[in-house]
This record gives structure tokens, sequence and C-alpha cells, in this order.
């Protein structure tokens, strides 16, 4: 008998680590015919092998990116790649067993190489034979293991199959009009905007990152698939760090994302910015720790945002429904309220922007070429769909167009446009007092506001709790006397989701986005998330587990013409 | 993402190696000091250089503001009821990377990266005893590109802050583990060495990337002339590493190499199924030593035609024991396996009494190879019968001058190389404390040369191969021209008869390890061959061909794969 073994999801909706999917300026079609003629080759070649594969596609993700990294006023690194990363993936069986049954195997459904540059035929087809080939090794050994296991392993809860039904898609994207990245300029910028941070002795590190991106992915199937998307994407992460001076690690990162490099915000703002970031981490280090606290408390809506992504997002995901090895919280509460009923959440990739904010989730047809849906997962407060990808569970068998996987890995459900609204509404303005009453109602000296959030993790694995993180960094008490409200630091929210999640007891009215990237089994994906600010009858927040680390010994170098001073100045401690 | 300072490295070392290949990474080692040298050419005075070293000391912007940043930690650095340093040193490694990859007549990857690193060391304790053990072997960090004054100090504060707070935690940590050894150490932790002040200029690559990656597609190309040939691949890496070096012992060094790469792979299978393959490499510090595209071209030819051969090769099917002949290239691989990985003087763990790592530990004035034999690592010479060696280097990554060292005389093990960590009875170190950018330094070699005092010519070795055969009443002997790792890739009987040779496959040597080397070598030839090797650091083997009187050649047990499951595609006709 198999014990289940403990698998964790770990999401991190970051700020920071990007994989780069990148696109060449190479005509389009060139390239996917002569892709959907090798394939086209490799089938019918393939159909007459025992075990024949029942489904093949190459998926070609053609890159072309930049990034560049500062710190301390000075260029770190700044590099360009452009490459062709090709995916190769089989289905051996049928649709209701094949290879990639149960996680073991899934892997086995994926093969993957480098492609030539250029659109020359002959090489690629060749590279795209030596993976088939090799896929195809994979793909049948693994079926046998499969079909051994099958008749010894004990019967599975959910027996769907395998592969879901779709129709084919033919599509092909226009090349976006992107201007190409001023690389030299973009130097000069990190350069400029690290630079800043050199004014705030108490500022320990700090980077500024920039990824830029034009990629291409194309997708041809043997089921007649041809898509062909463009995307491209320009992330800028500023990122300061300190540590108190009991050891306690600080750190503020402020990210902006756009389709070109040419639409992040000026010189102005981002300065500014790296200035904000400083005084903040100024504030913490000299503000008091946060005690263990149970009690009212107000999630702005970035904060919100993200809680919702950790917390009812990845709970979502089609995959989970199915792996016994997970938590499968929500699995059998289809139809059920699992929400208060003012609260509808909808995953909408097909959305592009919100109030004016573009938004990173946004994608026309998924990784496995499915139209993107708009999904109602929640309604009302009742649970309704899961996100799918072409892997069914028993209470759903098709995909709504959430199969989304980086290079290298096989598409599970994942969001993109995870949207929160609320019926039951105040104005933001009204929100703050709403909130004061409820601290006053039970008793307690301070409720807990959470401004900022750093993202979080989740674990979702059966054998271990239920528990979310989401991680905060500015926090503030919220006092009922009426005393000003004074930053705290060290805090992280913990607790069961079906429990906090019917904390909500109202929210504010104006939508907030959280624009990152999401990490899971199928890998890094850009997403988005948005919501309006919630007060919560109930949250409990435990204490950061702090650094043992003391504060550098050394104040900062200074400029060799004030050495002599130097030599005077007095160690920290 | 909450993270700590460590994780946003390791987290930036992530993205990083997704859009470019990762120079930098975290490793531990150890060294030595200088011995009394016992070659023709002895060691430079370790005095500085006079006034250009000075100078060029002084206007150098990175050196500067590393001296700079040193003096100040040096005076400063101190934690209440915490020793202060007794040591510092940092070390900025600068390093540039080309790499280009083409299969099928295509290039499928060029990148061209430049980053720094700075590792920084801190040691509390003193000489006998210090923390240069678990987390107080160095701490290294990015460091900025630009030669700004201030950012790089920056990031040495920062180093240098967690190197003596890790420091401190490691030397009470090591206190408590010897506690448990009753045995005093009877050597010093960290080996005294001179300050030297040594400025070599910069290196810097020098060659067209246009050029190479034309030459790397059209060679590639050549897959059309063979339809059995599954993969033809051809990749060049080129590096520059610059590398600046300040101690507070008052050392001051800065040093540039280079080395360039290229490597053609090609891939077949024989009728029953047996995978074949050939990577033949050049590998230089000179690019104008490199082949051109012509030469790149008919190499691979060449290379192609092997591999059509070794296809038809009959199998090894028979065991055979005895006479074995391996060409200079398959010694050198030998040698830099066995001797190579064995001389290193390498600390073993606290409380293992070995004196050092390796086979050849108990070996110190033992015989480990014939009498005949001796083996000398002198990174200090240039080139080789016309050949630049990678393995050259003046000063080590401790800072400490390279000097010649002779391991083996005579057959009988006499040194090992050192770092500056010493190990039982080699108190100093002698110039062989190498590390890879951003590593912790470790013993390694430089320039191995192995040499016969009866060298024999092609013909006459050949001849005595033939002879010894005679002798057991063989019908054949065995020639390796090739290895891959200690497996023949071109392996050709040699008919005692007439003296033709016959290329077979698949076939493995039984029991070829230092034992082999040291009872079975009977003879060596006078045809000493040039060979660069990648490894962890740059290095260099020189040897000659060399005669086994007994090895045992046997079939492989390696399964054969499947064929392919389908014909590769089509050519486009006319091309």
């Amino acid at each position: 008998m198999n014990k289940p073994k403990a698998r964790t999801a770990i999401c991190f909706l970051l700020a920071i680590c990007v994989i780069p999917t990148f696109s060449s300026g190479s005509a389009p079609d060139s390239l996917l015919q002569i892709m959907q003629d090798e394939l086209k080759r490799a089938n019918a070649s393939l159909a007459k092998s025992d075990p024949a594969p029942y489904y093949l596609s190459y998926a070609v993700a053609d890159i072309n990116g930049t990034v560049i990294v500062a710190m301390n006023g000075s260029l770190v690194l700044s590099t360009s790649v452009q490459r062709r990363e090709a995916d190769v993936m089989m289905r051996v069986g049928s649709p209701a067993l094949d290879n990639t049954h149960s996680n073991k195997n899934r892997a086995s459904g994926i093969t993957s190489g480098t492609l030539p540059l250029n659109n020359d035929r002959d090489a690629i087809a060749r590279v795209l034979w030596q993976l088939t080939n090799r896929g195809y090794d994979q793909a049948s050994s693994a079926f046998l293991t499969v079909k051994t296991n099958t008749a010894v392993q004990s019967e599975e809860e959910d027996k769907s199959p395998d592969f879901s039904k779709e129709s084919s898609q033919e599509h092909v994207g226009d090349a976006l009009a992107v201007a190409p990245l001023n690389q030299k300029q973009w130097e000069d910028r990190a350069r400029k905007i690290s630079g800043e941070f050199l004014k705030y002795p108490e500022v320990y590190d700090s980077t500024v990152y920039l990824q830029v991106s034009d990629d291409r992915s194309y997708l041809a199937t043997s089921e007649g698939t041809a898509v062909v998307r463009p995307s491209a994407l320009s992330r800028l992460v500023i990122q300061g760090e300190t540590r108190a001076d009991d050891g306690m690690e600080l750190m503020r990162v402020e990210t902006f994302q756009a389709p070109s490099a040419q639409e992040l915000p000026s010189d102005t703002e981002l300065l500014a910015k790296a200035d904000e970031i400083s005084e903040d981490l100024k504030a913490l280090r000299a503000a008091p720790t946060a005690e263990p606290y149970a009690g009212p408390a107000l999630l702005s809506g970035r904060a919100a945002a993200v809680f919702f992504h950790e917390v009812l997002g990845h709970r979502l995901e089609g995959h989970r429904q199915r792996d016994e090895t997970e938590g499968q919280t929500f699995t059998k509460k289809i139809n059920q309220l699992v929400l208060p009923s003012f609260l509808t959440v909808v995953d909408d990739p097909t959305l592009k922007e919100l109030n004016g904010v573009k938004l990173a989730g946004s994608y026309d047809f998924d990784d496995e070429g499915v139209p993107a849906a708009r999904v109602e997962a929640v309604e009302n407060g009742v649970l309704k769909n899961f996100l799918m990808s072409r892997m069914p569970n028993k209470y759903f068998e098709h995909s709504n167009g959430h199969g989304r996987r980086q290079p290298g890995l096989m598409a599970t459900g994942r969001q993109g446009n995870l949207i929160v609204t609320s019926t039951n509404t105040v104005p933001d303005s009204e929100l703050r007092k709403k909130f004061i009453e409820e601290i006053k109602k039970q008793g307690k000296p301070y409720g807990l506001y959470f401004d900022d959030i750093q993202g979080g993790f989740t674990l979702t694995a059966r054998a271990m709790p239920q528990a979310f993180q989401v991680l905060p960094v500015m926090v503030y008490r919220v006092y009922a006397d009426g005393r000003p409200d004074e930053l705290v630091r060290g805090v992280d929210i913990v607790g069961t989701p079906l429990l906090s999640l019917n904390n909500i007891m109202v929210t504010g009215d104006t939508m907030q986005v959280f624009n990152g990237i999401c990490g899971a089994e199928s890998g890094w994906v850009p997403v988005a998330a948005a919501a309006p600010a919630m007060l919560f009858s109930e949250i409990e927040v435990q204490k950061q587990r702090k650094g043992t680390e003391r504060p550098p010994i050394l104040a900062p170098p200074e400029p060799s013409t004030a050495s002599s001073s130097n030599t005077q100045s007095k160690a920290r401690r | 993402m909450q993270t700590t300072a460590k994780n946003r490295q390791l987290c930036l070392t992530f993205y990083i190696a997704m859009a470019t290949s990762v120079f930098l990474s975290c490793g531990y080692g150890d060294g030595a000091q200088q011995n009394k040298p016992k070659t023709d050419n002895p060691p430079k005075a370790s005095a500085p250089n006079g006034a250009s070293d000075t100078s060029a000391a002084s206007s150098d912007p990175v050196i500067r503001a590393m001296r700079e940043e040193l003096e100040r930690s040096k005076s400063q650095v101190k934690m209440e009821n915490v020793a202060a340093p007794y040591y510092i040193e940092y070390r900025l490694s600068d390093v540039t990377d080309y790499s280009a990859e083409a299969a099928f007549g295509a290039l499928r990857q060029h990148q061209n990266t430049h980053g720094r690193s700075v590792r920084v060391v801190v040691r509390v304790g003193d000489y006998k005893q210090d923390s240069y053990y678990g987390p107080g072997v160095g701490v290294v960090e990015f460091a900025p590109l630009d030669n700004d004054d201030i950012a790089l100090r920056r990031q040495l504060w920062m180093a240098t802050d967690r190197a003596y707070k890790m420091a401190s935690e490691a030397l009470a940590g090591k206190k408590a583990l010897l506690s448990q050894y009753s045995a005093e150490q009877p050597f010093d932790d960290f080996a005294k060495a001179p300050a030297l002040q040594s400025m070599e200029p910069l290196a810097k690559l020098e060659f067209s990337p246009e050029t190479w990656e034309k030459a790397l597609a059209k060679s590639t190309d050549l897959f059309r002339s063979d339809p059995k040939i599954q993969s033809l691949s051809a990749r060049a890496t080129f590096r520059a590493v610059n590398e600046y070096f300040v101690n507070t012992e008052g050392t001051i060094t800065r040093q540039g190499n280079t080395w360039y790469l290229v490597q053609l792979s090609g891939e077949t299978q024989a009728e029953d199924g047996m995978r074949l393959g050939r990577s033949p490499y050049y590998m230089t510090a000179k690019a104008s030593e490199l082949p051109d595209a012509a030469k790149l071209e008919s190499d691979t030819t060449k290379m192609l035609e092997t591999l059509k051969r070794l296809r038809e090769a009959p199998l090894v099917e028979e065991d055979y024991r005895g006479p074995v002949l391996f060409s200079n290239d398959a010694a050198t691989d030998v040698f830099y396996g066995m001797i190579g990985s064995n001389v290193l003087g390498v600390r073993p763990k606290p409380g293992d009494s070995a004196r050092t790592t390796g086979k050849f530990s108990s070996n110190y004035k033992g015989r480990v190879l014939p009498t005949f034999l001796s083996v000398v690592d002198d990174p200090t010479i240039k080139s080789f019968q016309g050949h630049s060696l990678i393995g050259s280097y003046e000063v080590d990554e401790e800072g400490v001058r390279a000097q010649t060292v002779p391991v083996i005389t005579d057959g009988m093990l006499m040194e090992y190389l050192l770092g500056r960590m010493p190990i039982r009875d080699f108190p100093d170190s002698n110039g062989h404390g190498r590390a890879a950018p951003g590593q912790a330094p470790s013993p390694n070699i430089g320039i191995l040369m192995v040499k016969s005092k009866d060298a024999l010519s092609t013909e006459n070795i050949k001849k005595k191969l033939i002879e010894l055969c005679k002798e057991e009443n063989k019908e054949y002997g065995y020639y390796v021209e090739t290895l891959s790792g200690y497996e023949p890739r071109l392996l050709y009987r040699v008919y005692v008869n007439d003296g033709h040779e016959e290329l077979v496959r698949g076939a493995v040597f039984n029991e070829l390890d230092t034992r082999t080397l040291r009872n079975d070598l009977v003879a060596a030839g006078g045809d000493p061959l040039v060979s660069n090797r990648e490894g962890q650091v740059p290095s260099t083997v020189i040897a000659p061909s060399i005669l086994f009187d007994e090895l045992e050649v046997k079939r492989t047990d390696q399964k054969n794969a499947k064929m392919p499951e389908y014909p590769p595609p089509a050519l486009t006709p006319g091309r």
C-alpha cells in the first residue's frame, strides 16, 4: 500500500523572480509550419508503434529577454538572451488512462530541448525528431508502469480520465508593437535609482532589478490546434533591506509592470519610491515588535488580494481536487457556501485591465491551446467552479482555459486574474470607523491594519496542517481610544483557511490590484489579484521568526574624501 | 517575498541563471604555503616588485577601493566579548563569458555575460587555531561592474560584517568539536606566507562572435553527409577571468587569464543499437591557436568518418589480459585522473588522522609510479612546444606565488600540492591554493608534467607492444587512441604478425587504477602532448604515450539502446 507522500505546493506571490519567456522577430508562420509538418510525420510514423501515442504536441517558447540588475548605484548585471525552448508533449494509452496518470508519472509526458534560433527547416525538424524519440521511450515505458500500478493499487477516489476532450483551435496572434529596449539607457536608470538608497545609512542592502521579455509561444498539436501567442512584459522591482537592532530582518519591495519598459514610471516617480521604501524601513527599524494577537483586522485592498490568492486561489486549482496527497479543502464543497454570501470570486484571464491598471494574468489562450475563459469560482459565497486545465476531475470534465505552465513543465490548473468583488460595501473612508467600532465591541485595546504585504506561501498537502501565511510588512496598531496609529514589525498572519475566510464582515468599495508571479508545480506564471479592503472580525497573528544576526558593526563606507573622519567614526557596537 | 539577505542572493542567482550562465557559487576549501624550492627556477623574490607594482596598485580603482575597506575593517571591526579578526582577505573575480552552440547546421544558443563577485574571508583566533571551519570559510557577494568605489565598498562592508560574525560562531563550534579528540593537531590551521605585491595586466577575450557562430553552424551542417549520424553539435565557450586580491598581511595581487574551448560532439548507433559517440575538443589560452573555420570543418569530417568506422567495427567479444599501449592523448586522461587528483595535500576532516584525502595519503616517500617516471607541477611555464597552457598562473588565489613542485621523483611521491592549509609534515603553501571565481581555494594542479627517463620513439614503443605480445603468444595487443573518462572511445587491435591495426568497439578496461599505474607500466614515449582541461579550475596535463604490460580488456556489459522508433526527417533537397 502506498502511503500518500506529503507533497507541498508552494506558491510565492513574488515581486522578484521571473522566468523569462521570449521570442525572436522571425516570421511566425514558417516556424509554425515546420512544427506542424514534422508533427504530422511523427504522428503518422508512431501510429504504427505499439503502444501508439494518442496525443502529441510541440510547443516552442521563442525567447528574447534582457535582465539588468543594479545595487548601490552601480551595475551588477546586464545581459540579453535569445533562446527557443521546445517541449514535446506525448500521451500514450488512452484519455481514460495514459502515461501521465498520477503525480509520479506526470513528467513522462514532456521532453524538452533547445531549437535553432533561425527557421532552418532541416535543423529544427531534426531536433524535434530527437526529442520526440526520447519522448516516446519515456512515455511508453511510463505507461507500462502505470498499467502495472493501476492493477496493484487500491481504488482511487476519483476515476476521471487523464485527459479531457476539447475542440481544436487555430489562432495566430499579431506581433505586439513593442519598442525595443534601450539597454544602455536602462542601465543608467537602474544605477541612478539604486544610488538613491545610498542616502540612507539604515538601508544595508538594496537592489533594482529589471527584466524585459518579448516572446512568442507556438503550439501545434495532433488534434489540429495551432496557436501562436505573442507576449511582452517588463518588470521592475525595487527592494530595500535592513535589520532591526534585535536582529529581525526587514524588507520592502515595490514592483512595477507594463508590456514595454517605456510604459514604466518615470525616474521621478521611481526615485520617490526608493525614498518611500527607505523611510518605511527606517520606521520599521524603530517600531516595536508585535505581540501574538487574535482580533479585528483591516486589510488594504492589495493585502486582501494576496490573501485571497494564497488562501482561496490555490485551493481552486483543478488538479488538486484529484490528488489524494492534497488537502482538498474545497474538493467536496461544490454548490456549498464557502465564503460570506456577499463575496464573489472570479478568475478572468480575458480581462486586460482594471481601473486603469494593466493586469499581469491576462491571456487569450492557455498553455494547452484552450481559449481563456472567465470562470465564476465563487458566486455569492457559493463554490461553483474550479480552475481547470485539461486534467478533468469528477466534478468537471472540461478545461476552462486555466491550464498554465512555464517551458519545461506540464500544465496544471492555475490562476490568471483573481478578482474578488463584494456587495456588502462601505466607502473606504468609512471602513476605518467600522473597524474601530468592532475593536471596541470586542473589548480589545487595538486592532491591526495591514497595509503592505510581500506575498506569501501556502501549504496544501494533506500531511501538513492547512496553514497559510501571508507575510505582511507594513502593519499598524489602530487604537480604540483614538491614539495615533502605531507601526509594528514582525507580524505574520496565520490561521486555517476555512475559518479565516468566514470572518470577513464588510469590505470597502475600491478595488486594488496586485500584480506578481506565482510559482507552483507547473512553474512560474504571471498573475494578478484584485480585491477591495476588507474588515475581518478576527485574524490571528504570530510573531515573525526573526534572524539572529545583529545589525552591521560598522557604519556604511563613506566616500574617500571623508576618510580622515572615517577612521574616527565609532563602531556601532 | 519575504527573504533574508542570503535568500535574496540565492534568488538573484536563480533568476540570473535563467537568463545567463551562472558564474557565482558558494564553496569551501583550504590551502598551505611554500616549502624549499627544488627546481631550476627559484621563485621570484616575494618583496614588492618595485615601483611598477606599487604604482599599478595605487592607480587601479578596484584595488584602491578594496584596500580602503580592508583598512577600515582591520582597524575597526570588533564585537564586544569577541576577539578582533587576526586576518582578513578580499578577492574579487571579474568574469567575462561567451558561449555559443550550434546543431545540425544552425545556431541554437549564444550569449555574453559579464559579472563580478567578491569573496571575503575573516579569520578569528590565530595561525595556530582559527575559525576557518564550517560557516567561517568565507562569504560571497555580487560585486559592481562599474569601478564605483562606494558600491564596491558597500558589498565588501556587508560581506565582512557577516564573515566576521560567522567566524566567531565557527571558532566556538570548532573548539567544541575538537574537544572530543584527545590528540592535538600537529600543524597550524593557517600557514604563514610572505606578503607579495604583483600586478599583472588585465586579460580580455579577443575573438569575433560572428565568425565563430558561422563556423560552428557550418561544421555541424555536415550531418547531411551521413544519414546514420543522429546528432551533431558544436559549442564554443570562451572565458576571461581577472582577479584582484588583498589581505591584511600586505599582499596585493592582480592577474588575468583567458581560455578558449571549442568542442564537437557526434552520436550514432551501430546496427545492434550500441550508442557510439565522439567529443573531441580544442582548448587553448589564446584565440589564435584555435582552429579556423576550414580546419574545424575538416576535423568534423574526420570525426564523422571515425563514427562511421566505429559503426562498422567488430565487437570485442573475448576477454583479454595483456599489453596495452595508450596514446599520449589517452595518457593525459589517465594521469589527470589518477595522479592529478591524488597529489593534492587536502586536509581531512577534524579527527581524521590521515595525512591527506585521496589515494596517495599513505604513500608519502613511497613508490607510486615506475622508477623511470617523474611528475612535476609547474604553473609558471607559459607555453610548451608552441602551445599555450591554460593551467599557467603566477600567483594562486590565496596570494601566494606559484612554485614548481616535483611531486613524484623517479616514481617516489615526495611532495604534495599545497595551499595555505598545512597538512602533516607540510607546514607551508607552495602556491597551489586555487579556486574558481567565488569558490574557496583548495589544492589543485596547475601544469602537471609527466617525464620519462628512457623515452621510446613512437615507432619503438609500438614495436615494444608487439614484442611483449609475442612473448605471451598473443595474436594481437591493444592500442587506445582516445578515452572518454577511462573508457576507450577509439580502441584498436594491433596484430602481431604484420602490425596492422583494426578498430573495435564495445570494450572496457577492468581494474585500470593507481595500482596498475604503479605496477604495470613498463615504458613511456618521447611524445609529450599538451592537454588543457576545463575542470574545477583550468589546468594542463602534459604526458607522453605509455605502455602497460598487463591490463584487462573485456566486453562491456552495458545494454545496447533501442534504435529510433521512426526514421529522421528527410533533408531539404539541394542543400
